[in-house]
């Protein structure tokens, strides 16, 4: 009798069950690409400061949710600027993202090995390896989800139990308290660096 | 009051009773907890000043030095701090870094050559990984709560709990013990604090130029770093993702007013097309009334005109007036061709319109 239900139960979770295997295994594939495409559009040292720049905002905003990301940096003062504010914010923020880390990438050689995926409260967590070709193997682990569309949209990159969204939003949070103009202030930083970058 | 301040542990209790008593109510409403910012920030600027001109150069020397022997050295220094973290893994009953430690000691011990190489850390043995515990975490598994984050000259980034377990684990070091029984000079013990300290530095020199480069505010990154580093570290686990799974979800459901402006937003279409439904229901009824005023006037005209009563002078019993119920029925008629009846639910087949139909679970299944 139990053994009955049980087989019942599976049966009406089965197409759940089905649908975030396969999904966990597309999160995998996904990293993994998006890995090839930094070192095809970002890495590559044949192509200009510019183009670099280019593929580099298209493959963030692309592949992050970068909206989410902006109104989670942003904590609690995101309720307290208007919309044209929170735009303007969000386009700064993009641009800041893009000025800061694509440089990096620079010449960068090496692999993105998805070693493990795991789906937890929604979230799609997959574990990783960058294998740099001269230097330590460094763990990673991308935090993302399926948007409306069916899309995979990165929200975090954990580095070695550091979330990258936790100490951006930490880091705003101070400038904010700490600028007379708040968040305007903020947004003039962020545009003063990428400008300077 | 003199053999108080002479002796260190009269010193770490008052830190301790410090620590206990410091206001941490009021401080847990400052999510920062960063009630010494001002000071902090001061000392902040000395250590950078400080690593600017010393560390750095001292860790990008270290770098230039072969790996033999600096990879030895190392290691020697790691293997030094064994007898800290296993005293401190015993306080907290933990099994497996106990195991860990003992584990990886004897192995660095014997086949490492006195622990000037990491053999427990090679593939062959497992990749044991190195485990450090210190009184912080000690404290921190006791319930100790970790009060303030402070800025310690030299050191670091602390809080007040852990400040207080440097202290216990730089006095209660076995080492310590034995390099005074033996008359070993202050220089020779600072030898493996020194290594380790250098040998960190360097291992972070390029992210922490790089993270500083592009910082809008190094110190609150720094604070931010240390304290996620620092949680993960006294969660005791060995895979380190499992304390990092957690803390994007718990910071985001832990910011009720950030939810609530996401779910706003969220709303502020459907709540738009609800407006735009309203709107139109209330147009319609408005052309209903208009329409049935219309109807009920023309018939009423027609039927009700005093002079259609002395129209009929031969007393036909035809009743001249309208009733009420004639003009509900017109309502009725009227209403049925502008609005459609609402759909019921007959329990059979759902639709989508049935109000308990849910869309996300139809798209779950598919």
């Amino acid at each position: 009798m139990h053994f009955k239900k049980l087989f019942l139960l599976l049966l009406l979770f089965y197409p759940v069950i089905s649908h975030s295997d396969e999904n966990i295994g597309k999160s995998k594939v996904f990293v993994e690409k998006l890995g090839k495409q930094v070192v095809e559009k970002v890495s590559n040292t044949e192509i200009t400061e510019q183009e670099r720049h280019n593929n580099f905002k298209t493959l963030y905003l692309s592949s992050f949710d970068n909206y989410y990301i902006s109104r989670f940096v942003l904590g609690r003062y995101w309720k307290t600027i208007d919309k044209g504010i929170q735009k303007q914010f969000v386009d700064s923020f993009n641009n800041y993202i893009v000025a800061t880390y694509a440089p990096k990438f620079k010449g960068w050689e090496g692999t993105f090995k998805a070693v493990e995926s795991l789906f937890e409260n929604n979230y799609y967590n997959v574990k990783m390896d960058i294998l740099n070709k001269d230097g330590p193997t460094l763990k990673m682990m991308w935090k993302m989800y399926i948007n409306k569309n069916k899309e995979f949209k990165i929200l975090d990159v954990n580095i070695d139990g550091v979330s990258m969204l936790v100490t951006q939003r930490a880091e705003f949070l101070s400038v904010i308290k700490n600028h007379p103009n708040g968040v305007k202030g903020l947004i003039d930083a962020m545009n003063k660096k990428t400008a300077g970058s | 009051m003199r053999i108080f301040l002479n002796n260190p542990l009269y010193i770490l209790c008052l830190l301790g009773l410090f620590l206990f008593v410091s206001p941490t109510k009021n401080l847990a409403a400052d999510t920062e907890n960063d009630p010494f910012e001002k000071t902090n920030r001061a000392i902040f600027e000395f250590n950078n000043t400080l690593d600017d001109n010393f560390f750095k150069p001292v860790a990008k020397a270290w770098r230039k030095v072969p790996d033999f022997p600096r990879k030895p050295l190392s290691n020697l220094a790691t293997t030094a701090k064994t007898p800290v973290s296993l005293a401190n893994a015993i306080l907290q009953l933990n099994r497996e870094s106990m195991g860990n430690i003992i584990g990886k000691f004897l192995i660095n011990m014997t086949f490492g050559l006195g622990g000037l190489f990491d053999i427990a850390g090679t593939q062959e043995f497992g990749s044991m990984p190195t485990v450090e515990e210190d009184f912080g975490q000690t404290m921190a598994t006791w319930g100790v709560p970790d009060g303030p984050y402070v800025m310690l000259p030299i050191f670091g980034p602390s809080s007040i709990r852990d400040s207080v377990g440097i202290g216990v684990d730089a006095i209660t070091n076995p080492l310590s013990f034995a390099y005074r029984m033996n008359g070993i000079g202050m220089e020779a013990r600072l030898s493996g604090p020194v290594v380790r300290g250098v040998s960190t530095r360097e291992k972070y020199l390029d992210y922490v130029d790089e993270m500083r480069s592009s910082s809008l505010d190094w110190y609150a990154t720094m604070r931010s770093l240390y304290r996620q580093k620092r949680k993960k570290e006294i969660s005791g686990q060995l895979e380190e993702e499992n304390l990092s799974l957690n803390i994007l979800p718990v910071d985001v459901y832990d910011d009720p007013e950030l939810e609530k402006s996401i779910a706003t937003e969220n709303n502020v279409e459907d709540l738009i097309l609800e407006e735009e439904k309203i709107t139109e229901t209330a147009k319609k009824t408005v052309k209903v009334a208009k329409k049935v005023e219309k109807t009920v006037k023309n018939v009423t005209k027609k039927k009700t005109m005093p002079s259609d009563g002395y129209a009929n002078p031969n007393g036909s019993s035809e009743s001249k007036f309208i009733d009420n119920s004639e003009i509900a029925k017109i309502v009725q008629d009227e209403s049925r061709k502008i609005m459609p009846s609402p759909r019921v639910y007959n329990g059979v087949l759902p639709s989508s319109s049935y109000p308990g139909f849910s869309k996300s679970r139809v798209n779950l299944i598919n």
